[in-house]
């Protein structure tokens, strides 16, 4: 296992910084800790694939699908739930694909020459990763570092769909997936907080394990959100209800946004669409000027966005629109 | 409290050594008989088992028999991962039966079970005894309880939520500090429940 080097190698960070809706300080001075030490949850620095699922996935089972230059990888949640963070390459480039059960966030970043590892302390329930080369400290849905040397900095992410394995292998038939071979030893059928394909325990219970940075109660804690933030502020689109309406529109300050279901994946994309260019969903994906175009690719600018549970989106982002 | 007086510290010197003393002697009674080398083995296996699931080590899972060891497993036996966790570094499965193994909480887990054993063996002995010797049950519940919840405590804040409380720093520092103080506790009860038989059998 790779160790703590704080060799000075930084990831790469994006030019303008994540909207907050905190001072750092603030956020700072939330961090809590999970009871577990550095490291204390290892990340799988090794991974290895495979072209066939593993014995213990099911077809209904969450995985996390990533596809970058048309490598599509799938991470099963019942292995990411003990591990959170995986260190890998995708078509040449280093990533960590990262997991939060206590928040249900899947979301990628790019890693540049460093590691990331679970740093045992939380913010709002969030993992709160460390990079191995400058010991910052990066809240993961925030993707923005509040302590070390790279504070203020925000990583440059992308998109990780959470979905289930027959859903991602339907549609990336050629996908690898990670394996239960992650160089430790574990019990991978038993999930600590509760299982997903059939929602229980602390995924379907109304109660946190910490206390939200802020409570809102327009929605169950853990109804799944799916939310995007940009440099200005953030928004919420119900998860449910995107893929029931297949279409739903907020706001950004004043620029308008779109939200499209992607009803094989059971995902959704969001798109800022400042000239309110008409999106109406229809048989052959959904129409914009009278052409039809799939969900992932809309002529419009996509913003990266991903799937959480309400509270942990309501307690970072209190000022973002919520739409159901 | 004043303990600066040689007559004072020469006393209290001798009554820790008679606590000691009383308790070696009651539980050799103990372990003579019968009853009591069941009790130990029975509570301190049914204890060690309870504290591996506790642990979440040892349970049920899809059935299948494989056994398989990480690499490095002496390095990895040593890394910690929570309060009182060590990295398993081996899973052990047999039919539907799952053990991870974690050679230093293994050893945790043995020498907390032979306290509780103890404790109930000496406690259920001089329950059975006679009359004048009774201790009641109470001294092995109570000497049960603490070890059963460091056990669970283990897990982390996930036992929070079958309780339904939130976690909060000090909650969290108070489950790390759980383990040493239900060694205490074991101790302690055993020494108590041991003065406490030869105080009967002096009666008797």
């Amino acid at each position: 296992m790779a160790t703590d080097r704080n060799d000075g190698s930084e990831p790469p960070t994006t030019d303008s910084r994540l909207h907050l809706d905190y001072e750092i300080g603030t956020l700072e001075e939330n961090i809590v800790s999970g009871g577990v030490p550095k490291d204390g949850i290892p990340a799988i620095d090794d991974p290895m694939f495979a072209d066939t699922p593993p014995d213990g996935l099911a077809p209904d089972d969450p995985v996390f699908g990533v596809v970058r230059n048309g490598e599509a990888k799938a991470y099963p949640q019942y292995i990411l739930v003990h591990h959170e963070i995986v260190n890998d390459t995708i078509a040449g480039d280093p990533v960590a694909v990262t997991y939060c059960p206590l928040t249900g966030t899947a979301q990628g970043f790019e890693r540049g020459p460093v590691e990331f590892g679970v740093s045992g302390r939380l913010v709002n329930s969030n993992l709160t990763m460390y990079d191995r080369g400058t010991d910052s400290w990066w809240p993961q849905m925030l993707a923005t570092a509040i302590t070390g040397p790279l504070t203020g900095e925000s990583l440059r992410e992308f998109r990780v769909i959470w979905t289930t394995w027959s859903g991602w292998s339907s549609a990336y038939p050629e996908t690898r997936i990670l394996t239960e071979d992650t160089g430790f030893s574990r019990r991978y059928g038993v999930d600590p907080y509760g299982q997903y394909n059939e929602k229980r325990g602390y995924y379907s219970s109304t109660r946190t394990l910490f206390e939200p940075l802020h409570s809102d109660s327009r929605a169950h804690p853990k109804a799944v959100v799916i939310g995007t933030r940009t440099e200005t502020g953030g928004l919420a689109f119900d998860k449910e209800t995107l893929l029931r309406q297949r279409v739903l529109t907020g706001r950004i300050d004043d620029t308008p946004y779109v939200a499209v279901a992607d009803t094989d994946l059971a995902s959704g994309y969001v798109y800022a669409n400042p000239e309110s260019m008409s999106v109406a969903a229809s048989d052959d994906g959904y129409m914009i000027d009278g052409t039809a175009y799939d969900a992932d690719s809309l002529p419009l600018d996509r913003t990266l966005s991903f799937d959480a549970m309400w509270f942990a989106w309501a307690g970072f982002y209190p000022e973002s629109g919520y739409v159901n | 409290m004043s303990t600066d007086s040689p007559t004072d510290g020469a006393g209290a010197a001798a009554s820790v050594q008679r606590l000691f003393r009383n308790t070696v002697v009651a539980v050799s009674g103990a372990l003579s008989r019968r009853d009591g080398r069941v009790s130990l083995s029975v509570s301190g296996l049914a204890y060690f088992l309870l504290y591996l699931a506790g642990l979440r080590h040892l349970g049920f899972g899809p059935s299948g028999y494989e056994v398989s060891v990480v690499s490095n497993p002496l390095v990895r036996a040593f890394r910690q991962v929570g309060p009182f966790q060590w990295e398993p570094i081996a899973l052990v499965v047999v039919g539907p039966v799952e053990l991870l193994v974690a050679p230093l909480n293994m050893l945790l887990g043995a020498v907390l079970a032979a306290l509780v054993g103890l404790n109930l063996a000496v406690s259920i002995v001089a329950w059975r005894g006679p009359a004048a010797c009774r201790l009641g049950p109470g001294a092995g519940a109570m000497s049960g309880l603490p070890g059963l919840l460091s056990g669970f405590a283990c897990c982390g804040p996930t036992i929070l939520l079958v309780v339904g409380i939130q976690a909060s720093a000090g909650l969290l520092s108070l489950f790390q500090w759980l383990l040493p103080l239900t060694v205490v506790a074991l101790l302690g009860t055993l020494l108590w429940v041991g003065s406490r038989v030869e105080t009967a059998q002096q009666v008797a």
